[in-house]
């Protein structure tokens, strides 16, 4: 236990990474270019997770199946959103459309032909 | 072992004196006696379940009858029955006895070792389990009545109380299939954990008897699909309770993201229950056809392509939902696909009996029923699957027989052959084959009346919750009732005849013979042990020299070769 000990990551060094990063996150959105704010949400968010799986939940320490059995979830997350992104994503389809989701276009002043692709 | 405990006969060295009732019975951690809890509520679970199919299908034969035992079928209990039969049997028999009970009882058991890795988790995991089950019982009696909105629970039905009419009901409903995904999830890591680590000495990956590896996998599956779907019950109760609207098109939700949520879960789920009835299959042809299983690794391998495909398919659910068309082709191409290691499976199991010296003792019996009916269960997946033919055929009656004809082998033969078989060593004492024999056919043959006329009215369009079929023209020529008189009927005697079992059970628990440790002559590890074994297992616990079904080596005087013995 107590050799375990010592090799414990910095937890100090990566909570300031941590909030280093929420600080280009938010700053990012502040600059209003919708592919930047994109990136710095998703991409910093992405990097958060990494830390924190990878220090604070000590994967990179367990055995070798741990890392592959998060990433085997992650690989089912995007299946799942690529199987239901294209109904669940769009304001209307094959006989139905949903109300909201076109006033909401309307009031962003999106298309609904953009909205749809 | 730092417990106690003693099981219920043993005098052995194991035994450290007296423990109460309670904590040997109600509390113990000893992973038979979870089993055999898992197992005694399964059983429980699926009297109501019957009771509940019993009330309903009186009602669908003879509209507006009084039903004997029950009552009148209101229009609104009708819903609650046909809902509340369709989650008990997969989530509170199926799951339990096949997954919880057998995993239970027989993994430690036949990877050598003398109890779970997590002895204290499995116990709360039984615990939860129990709970679950008590809360969807009260739902039943709240004001409203049980919920009504189908097993599936499709919003804006279950979201919407002005819709489903059942505001308690519906909501402890989720609360009690949320509880229920966290005992499995509990009881799953254990399975894992002891399949792992607890194996004894010289016991290989393939020296590992087909129903552990089949009970792993189905747990893996279902830690990785149950996720979303424990998510998607926590957005649902949030819509139905405190007005949130993931699920309200009109305030900017999606009805169909909860069908993608469930599928995505239901799906890989009927392999969940699927895998451990196969493999329980496995074990038992190889005993009773002397032979050793055709092609271990094929099977294995087809059961790790089931796994991985099976959650590539969920949208064949959704076919007609207002999916987009083109993912419907996708979704039609997995699920073709998906039959394909399926089969593969069936015809190894063939394949194990081809040539074999086969008895048909009353265990054999269920396991061959199992794959003949199985199959017609998976081939008319096939149809379903092809997204053009399930434009007609979704929501009818087809689709119902077509997972009757899945479930019902799984679930209900699967557990009839899987306790026929290792009765002998959960109580030491045989069971009787008569009444075995008896019961078997009056079980499968009325199984198949009820279920081929069904698949007749499907396919001539009788549509699935529909209350009383009297009020549409289409629906109620006099063939058609016929037909629903004659399932109704074979239900009665089916369910009649299930009272054999349950005689046969006490009674050989009194009066059966001995069993002694290894009745029938099989290879595995748990024949070697005492019937019942001690808590703990074994006084020495067994080292492991070769393959489980080394059954009829050419060149041996004996036709086995148990897994411990060194030569
Ligand atoms: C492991 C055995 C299987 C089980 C336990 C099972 C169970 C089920 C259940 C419960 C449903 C109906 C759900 C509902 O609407 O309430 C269903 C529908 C369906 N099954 Fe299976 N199934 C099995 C195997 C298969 C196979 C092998 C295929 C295809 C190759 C298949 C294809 C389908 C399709 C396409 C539907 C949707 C039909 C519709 O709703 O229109 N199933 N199955
Ligand atoms: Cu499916």
């Amino acid at each position: 236990m107590s050799e375990e000990h010592m090799h414990h990551p910095n937890y100090l060094k990566i909570w300031a990474m941590l909030v280093g990063l929420l600080v280009v996150s938010v700053a990012g959105a502040m600059v209003g270019i919708r592919v930047v704010t994109l990136i710095t949400a998703f991409g910093v968010a992405c990097v958060q997770a990494y830390l924190v799986a990878k220090n604070c939940m000590h994967i990179g320490a367990a055995r070798r199946f741990v890392p592959y059995l998060v990433a085997t979830a992650l690989v089912l997350m995007l299946l799942f959103f690529s199987g239901a992104a294209p109904d669940v994503m769009k304001p209307a389809g094959v006989n139905w459309v949903k109300p909201a989701w076109q006033e909401a276009a309307v009031e962003h002043d999106v298309s609904l032909h953009e909205a749809r692709h | 072992m730092a417990e106690t405990l003693t099981a219920a006969s043993s005098h052995g060295e194991h035994a450290h004196g007296e423990m109460s009732f309670w904590s040997k019975y109600v509390f113990s951690t000893d992973h038979k006696v979870v089993g055999l809890q898992y197992m005694f509520t399964g059983i429980f679970m699926g009297l109501i379940g019957g009771f509940m199919a019993y009330a309903f299908r009186m009602q669908l034969a003879f509209p507006g009858v009084e039903v004997p035992g029950y009552g009148l079928v209101s229009p609104v209990d009708y819903n609650a029955l046909v809902t509340n039969h369709g989650t008990i049997m997969i989530f509170w028999v199926a799951m339990p006895v096949l997954v919880a009970a057998f995993g239970n009882y027989l993994i430690p058991l036949m990877v050598g070792a003398d109890d779970m890795v997590f002895p204290r988790l499995n116990r709360l995991s039984y615990q939860v389990f129990l709970l679950s089950a008590i809360v969807l019982i009260c739902s039943f009696f709240v004001e409203g009545g049980g919920f009504g909105g189908a097993w599936t629970a499709y919003p804006p039905l279950s979201a919407q109380s002005q819709y489903n009419l059942t505001p308690l009901g519906s909501s402890l409903w989720l609360v009690a299939v949320g509880l229920e995904f966290v005992a499995f999830l509990i009881g799953g890591i254990n399975f894992i954990t002891t399949a792992m680590n607890s194996r004894a000495p010289g016991m290989k990956a393939y020296d590992i008897p087909m129903i552990v590896w089949m009970i792993v996998v189905a747990s893996i599956m279902f830690m990785a699909s149950v996720g979303p779907l424990l998510a998607g019950a926590v957005m649902l109760f949030m819509d139905q309770n405190i007005g949130t609207a993931f699920f309200d098109p009109d305030r900017g939700g999606d009805p169909i993201l909860w069908q993608h949520l469930f599928w995505f879960f239901g799906h890989p789920e009927v392999y969940v229950v699927l895998l451990p009835a196969t493999g329980l299959v496995a074990d038992i042809i190889t005993v009773f056809s002397r032979k050793k299983l055709f092609a271990y690794r094929t099977v294995l391998y087809t059961v790790f392509a089931t796994g991985v495909l099976s959650f590539t398919v969920w949208a064949h659910h959704q076919f007609v939902a207002g999916i987009d068309p083109r993912m419907a082709h996708v979704f039609t191409v997995t699920t073709l696909l998906i039959s394909i290691p399926i089969a593969e499976m069936m015809f190894v199991y063939i394949a194990t009996l081809y040539g074999g010296s086969i008895t048909l003792t009353t265990p054999m019996l269920w396991a061959l029923a199992f794959i003949a009916e199985f199959l017609i269960g998976g081939v008319t997946g096939v149809f379903l699957g092809a997204s053009g033919a399930d434009i007609y055929f979704h929501d009818t009656y087809f689709v119902l027989a077509h997972f009757h004809y899945t479930f019902f082998p799984i679930a209900i033969i699967g557990f009839y052959a899987g306790i026929s078989f290792w009765f002998p060593k959960m109580f030491g004492k045989m069971m009787n084959e008569t009444l075995g024999k008896i019961h078997f056919w009056g079980t499968v043959i009325p199984f198949n009346l009820i279920f081929i006329p069904l698949f007749v009215l499907g396919a001539s369009g009788q549509h699935r919750r529909i209350y009383d079929f009297s009020h549409f023209p289409n629906l109620s020529a006099p063939w058609q009732q016929d037909l629903r008189i004659l399932a109704t009927s074979a239900l009665l005697v089916m369910l009649a005849f299930q009272s054999v079992f349950l005689v046969n059970f006490v009674w050989s628990l009194w009066k059966g013979r001995k069993a002694g440790k290894n009745p029938w002559k099989s290879n595995t590890l748990e024949w070697t042990a005492e019937s019942p074994p001690p808590h703990g297992n074994w006084s020495e616990l067994p080292t492991v020299y070769r393959g489980p079904y080394e059954y009829g080596v050419p060149g041996r005087d004996s036709d086995y070769w148990p897994q411990n013995e060194p030569n």
